[in-house]
């Protein structure tokens, strides 16, 4: 720790002149990296982390600038820099791995030549030979076969575009890494492979590292050290076994608290068990007779049958990677795709066959919260029309006065504020306000079914402990079954009664939460819990090991037999 | 950098605070505005012309043949005189007149003709995207067919079998080539749309095809639709202007085609009668500008990333 540090932050501020008034993104913020240091910047969105790595690549969108303070990178000035002394000192002194790096390859040029492009314009026209084994080395030492350097980023899966970008990260052997929520759109499992293979090769190198994220349990498993930024400032800096033992500050006290645990405490309230209203049909609620769906050569869904009987509300979570059918067999359930070969139905009636009045019931009584809340709003309408136009076209509301109230109760219970929210466009909210409405609004329609495809995947860790608390006691309140489709293995542990774990289109484990995710036996569950990054430095996840292959687990799973365990009243699972 | 902050704005500062502002409120693209004001303008010479200037002059034989405007001298040596401010052309018709009636009636005839296609494409294109199937093929094909059938020529056979059409009727033959491009446009449009999130969102809450239709979804077309429209506006004007200037089309309404017809037929080109063919070409250029520069603003409102703030 003798040596000078690769950066050195010193009482950075960075401010953003905009018409309603100068906007400072970051207050006087000081910190240091050290040689072979992996930091990491923690905060939600718009804490100022982002535009700390953009000032510090001397890359600010305009019209930000710094307004005080020195970006010292290993005994530069990076302020001083002139344009051309700047593009020198990127990819070579500091490289940037931004959010989402994997749509930034070229969708034309196959990887190497992209790879190459960052050398000639460091280090001039170099032979081909030499730019080869140079671009060799780099995949090879982020694990990729060599033979990917002939291909076009669209043959690769969105794990190993993003270990290219890494590997063009690192070709140069900057001092300073910065990577940029790295693995926001990677699953699990990918996720712990595309982390092991930076923090390998950041440990080859020896360079510095710049995480930035809002994982707090991803940030336990890859640095040393954690800055904890709120607002522009900095609330907290000191290693990462400090932080999470003895947090100082209230705030990183919430977001390590707020992380739900397989295992852990509930975060649900044990109290608020209402009597739930009697059903009015002995009919099953919703029930899949050998449902299957095609899409062209794929299965998506393998032959499957299930009977959810519906007469106590209950929450069945289906769990699964992307791509493993659970979004598909959402679909299938709204009646939005019609099965490939055999049946649902809901209360008795085929949903694929039901006449005008019919289907205006089913949808009354079958309401679903989508994934991508940014797409759910018209963005012609204020907000307040998604709501507002089902309550009126199912003859829910009595008044527009009732209506109002209706409303303003749907959204303080997602934790809104009415006032605030309900008279806004679309995109005036950000994406976790508007999920949040979109949970208000099938709440107040007091379904009977609810099918909620990842309701809360884009709000911060405690709202989303606070949301699904609140879902799970509206459920009883109103009598509302819920399927949860969800990859997030720790929320489903705590408010499902029953779970499945799809792979591949098949259940491949099912049953009680506390069994399936608390004690897994078939070998993908297992692969899904150990890839859970916890915020717990004792639980090792990244420890460095290359001999983790996820793909060759995966091959194994594929050959296990399903497992169902123990049976829960109300919920039938056809063994296939 | 520091002491700068509490320091009064410099100029720069205040140009880009300004230069802000205008980005917040995108109808305010002087593009748009200046676009407007020149079809606005021509509109208004139509209308305020009638009243101010007699126009009977339109007739032929109501003045002196091939005056120059106003300044000018003809190859007779007769000076331009304020009866006739813009000069007469080969059959005594005040040049004035001509332009208000003829500037107005070019434009409706584009306006109407594009407004018939127009409608034509959004009912096209929407059964075609939203029905699917055996519909959607047969538009499609059908539009796709129309695309590649130049316009001019079958009209040019359509006119000299009709003989003297009105405006009306010469529109409506217009209107019958500019719908493939908005029903390909809307069509596309509704495809990607009724996959988004909002549209299921309003399946899910029970909504008629009819309410998906117009009221979820035509809303958000609107900037394609001015933008198309516009677009078709150009082609129609073209085209009935490319008619006209072939002696096709309205045989005894004026507008800047024909004028432009006459003036060629009579020689005006090299008996350097310019004023003629000149006036009512200056028109139509001012006529497509206005509506390239609409288009272009347009762009801009629907689509912020053209916006730019320096």
């Amino acid at each position: 720790m003798t040596d000078k540090p690769v950066l050195t932050l010193k009482d950075l501020s960075i401010d953003f002149p905009t018409p309603q008034g100068v906007v400072h993104a970051v207050k006087a913020l000081s910190l240091d990296i050290h040689k072979g240091r992996r930091v990491g910047f923690i905060g939600e969105s718009g804490s100022g982390k982002t535009t700390t790595a953009l000032a510090v690549m001397q890359m600010l969108a305009e019209p930000g600038r710094v307004a005080s303070g020195a970006i010292d990178l290993g005994g530069t000035n990076v302020l001083d820099l002139d344009e051309e002394q700047m593009r020198r000192a990127r990819l070579s002194r500091v490289a940037y791995i931004p959010q989402g790096a994997m749509n930034s390859l070229n969708p034309v040029m196959r990887v190497e030549p992209q790879m190459w492009d960052g050398i000639i314009a460091h280090e001039g026209k170099l032979d081909r030979a030499v730019l080869k084994r140079r671009s060799d080395a780099a995949l090879e030492s982020v694990g990729l076969p060599l033979h990917t350097a002939d291909l076009y980023p669209h043959e690769l899966s969105g794990g190993m575009k993003q270990r290219v970008c890494i590997a063009m990260g690192i070709i140069l052997n900057p001092e300073l890494i910065i990577a940029d929520e790295p693995t926001s759109a990677l699953d699990v499992v990918t996720q712990r492979q595309v982390m092991q293979t930076l923090k390998a090769i950041q440990t080859e190198i020896g360079s510095g590292l710049m995480l930035i994220g809002h994982d707090m349990g991803l940030m336990a498993q890859t640095v040393d050290e954690l800055a904890v930024l709120k607002d522009g400032e900095l609330v907290e800096h000191g290693t990462v076994q400090q932080i999470l033992e003895a947090p100082k500050h209230p705030y990183t006290y919430d977001l390590i608290s707020s992380v739900p645990l397989v295992g852990g405490e509930s975060f649900l309230n044990p109290e608020a068990r209402a009597e739930a209203p009697k059903r009015d049909s002995a009919e099953p609620l919703l029930r899949f007779e050998n449902v299957r769906k095609d899409y062209g050569a794929v299965t998506a869904l393998h032959p499957m049958s299930f009977q959810l009987q519906g007469d106590t509300p209950q929450i069945i979570s289906i769990v699964g990677q992307s791509g493993s059918g659970k979004s598909t067999m959402g679909s299938i359930m709204l009646g939005f795709n019609p099965p490939s070969e055999g049946r649902v139905l809901f209360e008795g009636q085929d949903v694929a066959k039901m006449s005008a009045a019919q289907s205006l019931d089913f949808r009354k009584n079958v309401q679903a919260v989508f994934q991508d809340p940014y797409a759910c709003f018209n963005p012609f309408y204020r907000v307040n029309h998604a709501l507002k136009f089902p309550f009126k076209q199912f003859g829910l509301a009595r008044s527009e006065a009732h209506m109002q109230t209706a409303m303003e109760e749907a959204c303080a219970a997602v934790g809104l504020d009415p006032e605030l929210v309900l008279n806004r466009y679309p995109h005036q909210l950000s994406g976790g306000q508007r999920q949040r409405l979109v949970v208000a609004r099938a709440l107040m329609l007091s379904p009977k079914l609810l099918i909620a495809d990842e309701p809360v995947s884009m709000v911060d860790a405690s709202l989303r402990a606070s949301i699904l608390s609140n879902i799970y006691d509206l459920k009883d309140k109103y009598g509302i079954s819920i399927l949860y489709i969800t990859h997030d293995l720790a929320t489903a542990y705590h408010v499902s009664d029953y779970v499945m774990v799809l792979f591949k289109g098949h259940v491949v484990e099912a049953g009680p939460p506390k069994e399936v995710i608390g004690a897994p036996q078939h070998p993908y569950t297992k692969l899904l819990i150990d890839s859970i990054p916890w915020p717990d430095l004792a639980r090792s996840w990244g420890d460095g090991r290359q001999d983790w292959d996820p793909a060759k687990l995966e091959a194994e799973a594929a050959q296990a037999n399903s497992v169902y365990r123990g049976v829960v009243s109300g919920f039938d699972l056809k063994e296939a | 950098m520091t002491s700068q902050d509490n320091m009064p704005m410099t100029r720069a500062e205040k140009r880009q605070a300004k230069r802000i502002k205008r980005f917040d409120n995108p109808w305010m693209n002087p593009k748009l505005i200046w676009g407007a004001a020149l079809l606005l303008g021509i509109i208004a010479m139509g209308v305020i012309g009638r009243f101010v200037w007699d126009p009977d002059l339109v007739f032929t034989g109501s003045s002196m043949l091939r005056l120059p405007p106003v300044g000018f001298e003809n190859l007779r040596g007769q000076a331009g005189t304020m009866a006739n401010p813009l000069g007469t052309d080969g059959g005594g018709r005040d040049l004035l007149a001509l332009i208000i009636i003829g500037a107005p009636n070019t434009l409706f005839v584009g306006l109407l003709a594009s407004l018939i296609g127009m409608s034509i494409g959004i009912f096209l294109g929407f059964s075609a995207g939203f029905l699917g199937g055996r519909t959607d093929d047969v538009i499609r094909v059908s539009a796709d067919v129309m695309i590649t059938i130049p316009p001019l020529l079958i009209l040019v056979v359509f006119q000299s079998a009709f003989g003297d059409v009105s405006l009306t009727m010469m529109a409506l033959l217009i209107a019958g080539f500019v719908w493939q491009s908005p029903t390909r446009l809307i069509r596309a449009q509704v495809l990607s749309m009724k996959q988004s999130g909002y549209v299921q969102m309003a399946q899910l809450s029970g909504a008629s095809t009819s309410h998906i239709m117009f009221r979820e979804m035509m809303p958000n077309l609107v900037p394609y639709l001015f933008g198309s429209f516009i677009a078709s506006v150009t082609t129609s004007i073209v085209t009935a202007v490319g008619l006209e200037v072939l002696g096709l089309g309205p045989q005894r309404i004026p507008t800047l085609g024909r004028t432009i017809y006459e003036a060629i037929n009579a020689g005006a080109l090299i008996q350097n009668l310019w004023w003629w063919w000149g006036i009512p070409t200056l028109l139509l250029a001012i006529i497509f500008i206005g509506l390239l520069l609409i288009n272009l603003g347009l762009d801009e409102v629907s689509n912020p990333r053209l916006r730019k703030l320096s």
